[in-house]
């Protein structure tokens, strides 16, 4: 027996088949939305990615050296690697930049996960201004949903500049304190600094209202009676208007006191989920401080899902009805022509070149398939009964 | 329907008690068998082991949780931790013979590789590594006041409420860790999706502390 590193895995079966499907269904997508294929390095220098990633993911990083001597890191988040590829491939002029992938990422596991890789399938629109960009990657996210199988699936939106523009009003240091007890999903302590005294009455009466801003669209208008004449909501507004209008109102929710992991988000942010699952899929949003670090002015905006998660809960786990194929002695070319009538139907099959007609049945039991299919005598058995069809009649009915 | 994890053992007559008082439905609860489940009205409750209960919330199985903090510390998982009831108040501490106690008392290098006996190793971990001390854990599982006396350790890092058991075993209190007290804590998914109905036990919990 062999066994891999701690923390690694193999995917293998039907959940490597539906993975593989939904990568290629989402890719699809967005490559009919102009979106290219981005294939990131498994390395990334561990100078350049260091200064970029936020404090939490720096402490996840897996680190190696190359075999020319250059410390690493395995890619954490490819973000930055999209990111960092718009900063050394494109010029200002060639700009939106967009950018699909599905690829392994790795980072030590925090509790109560285990793995140290994950399978990351996201896009990310690059240098253009405006909602317009942030509405066409959640209208292909949710499109892509549903392509899926996934109707259920729903987005929780947050803003970080509203956060931002709140504590703005407070000192910086208290203010950073009070952020790092949201981002940590501490209330209670997020409470209880409030009720300190380190911030006034009249703000922390103000400030403790962010975390009970959370529910459906109308929660928007109480949060702009926090702040009445300013901006800080307007591009979260404009989206979730644009999407209601794409007629995704029932599958949207606020929560304006949403931090994401990352502390790179700097707009509208969001999670995803579906209902049949207790952890979000991922999320994304706007990450103009990512773009800036890399001296790049301008907004860039994506999603990143957990492809694994996304596939396990898919269309593409539902059993379908599998087929092996008997040569029954043929020669090659003529099982390739006969299989090929009942492969366009669109069922899965597989070629049994076993020369002993009891084996061939044996093996299609084991795997659990459907029907086995006779070749040379035209004939189809149903697997569960042992029943006998004519072939032309049984490809009538499938 | 609201599903709330409670702790098993100690801890689950402080969490029924406040329970009633929140006006939540106990009756079922109070006289459940061996059911590890029970409904009540609108309410599913869900019976598990301490260090289970933060999982329980973490993958969503359910919506709330009344777990001690030293559980949420050791377990650290991702969950919102929405209110301190207040209740369960007790803390962690280093405690060890009298002869270990001068090692407390000097300069933090008197500390390196001190054998530490302790239920909460990730606590304990954090705790040193946060000084620039580098101890050795020992993890136990219970009965970690006799450590010391066995010589499987130099001291203990352990929950204590009175100090009873610790003088019992001749152990003296050199540090005081954290305090340590019964919290309300969510899923991030059910706190952003049913904040109507888990905001109306939080208020009424703000109003009993109050």
């Amino acid at each position: 027996m062999s066994r891999l590193p701690k923390g690694c895995t193999n995917v293998g079966g039907s959940l490597a088949s539906a993975m593989q499907k939904c990568r290629t269904d989402m890719i699809s997508k967005m490559h009919s939305y102009g979106y290219q294929t981005f294939w990131p390095s498994a390395l990334q220098l561990f100078e350049s990615a260091w200064e970029h990633l936020p404090f939490s993911l720096r402490k996840r990083l897996i680190t190696l050296n190359t075999p020319f001597g250059e410390p690493c890191c395995l890619r954490a988040d490819i973000t930055l690697a999209a990111v960092s590829f718009l900063a050394s491939h494109f010029s200002p002029e060639e700009r939106p930049l967009r950018l699909c992938y599905a690829d392994r990422i790795y980072k030590t596991p925090v509790r109560p996960d285990i793995y140290l890789e994950g399978f990351q399938i996201g896009a990310e629109l690059l240098g253009w201004e405006g909602e317009g960009a942030d509405v066409e990657l959640i209208f292909l996210l949710l499109q892509s949903m549903d392509m899926l199988g996934l109707e259920d699936s729903f987005l929780v939106l947050g803003d970080m500049t509203f956060i931002q523009q709140l504590l703005s009003e407070i000192d910086r240091r208290t203010g950073q304190s009070l952020l790092t007890a949201l981002e940590k999903g501490s209330y209670a302590e997020y409470d209880s600094m409030l009720k300190s005294g380190r911030v006034d009455t009249y703000h922390a009466q103000r400030l403790s209202e962010i975390p009970s801003l959370k529910g459906d669209l109308t929660i928007l208008k109480e949060a702009e009676r926090l702040l009445p004449e300013n901006k800080s909501l307007a591009s979260l507004k404009k989206i979730l208007s644009s999407l209601e209008d794409l007629g995704y109102a029932n599958r949207l929710k606020v929560d304006l006191s949403l931090i994401r992991e990352l502390n790179y988000y700097s707009g509208p942010i969001f999670d995803v989920y579906i209902s049949r699952h207790g952890r979000s899929l991922g999320g994304g949003g706007r990450y103009d401080g990512l773009l800036s670090s890399y001296g790049i002015l301008g907004q860039a905006t994506g999603f990143a899902l957990d492809l694994e998660l996304i596939a396990s809960f898919s269309k593409y786990t539902l059993t379908v009805p599998s087929i092996m194929v008997w040569s029954g002695g043929l020669s090659p070319s003529k099982v390739f022509s006969m299989t090929e009538m009942i492969r366009q139907k669109g069922t899965p099959l597989e070629i049994s070149w076993n020369p002993n007609r009891d084996d061939s049945i044996h093996l299609a039991r084991m795997r659990n398939l459907k029907w086995w299919v006779d070749l040379s005598e035209s004939a189809v058995m149903e697997l569960g009964s042992g029943e006998m069809t004519i072939l032309g009649e049984w490809i009538g009915g499938i | 329907m609201l599903t709330i994890a409670l702790p098993t053992g100690r801890v689950l007559t402080e969490a029924l008690d406040l329970l009633s008082k929140l006006d939540l439905p106990v009756t079922l609860l109070k006289s459940r068998g061996r059911e590890l489940v029970i409904e009540d009205g609108t309410y599913r409750y869900i019976l598990a082991k301490p260090m289970d209960v933060p999982l329980h919330v973490t993958y969503g199985a359910a919506d709330l949780a009344l777990v001690g903090s030293d559980v949420m510390w050791e377990i650290s998982a991702p969950l919102i931790e929405l209110a301190d009831t207040g209740r369960g108040r007790c803390r962690i501490v280093i405690a060890g013979p009298e002869r270990i106690a001068k090692r407390f008392l000097g300069h933090e290098s008197e500390l390196m590789w001190l054998r530490i006996a302790t239920k909460y190793p990730n606590i304990a971990d954090r705790y040193f590594s946060s000084r620039g001390v580098q101890v050795e854990i020992i993890h136990m599982h219970g009965s970690i006041e006799l450590a010391p006396m066995l010589g499987l350790s130099d001291c203990i890092l352990d929950i204590v409420q009175t100090g009873i058991t610790l003088k019992a075993n001749n152990l003296k209190i050199f540090e005081n860790v954290t305090p340590v007290s019964l919290r309300l804590t969510g899923s991030v998914k059910s706190v952003q999706t049913k904040w109507e109905e888990i905001s109306l036990i939080l208020n009424k919990m703000k109003s009993l502390r109050a």
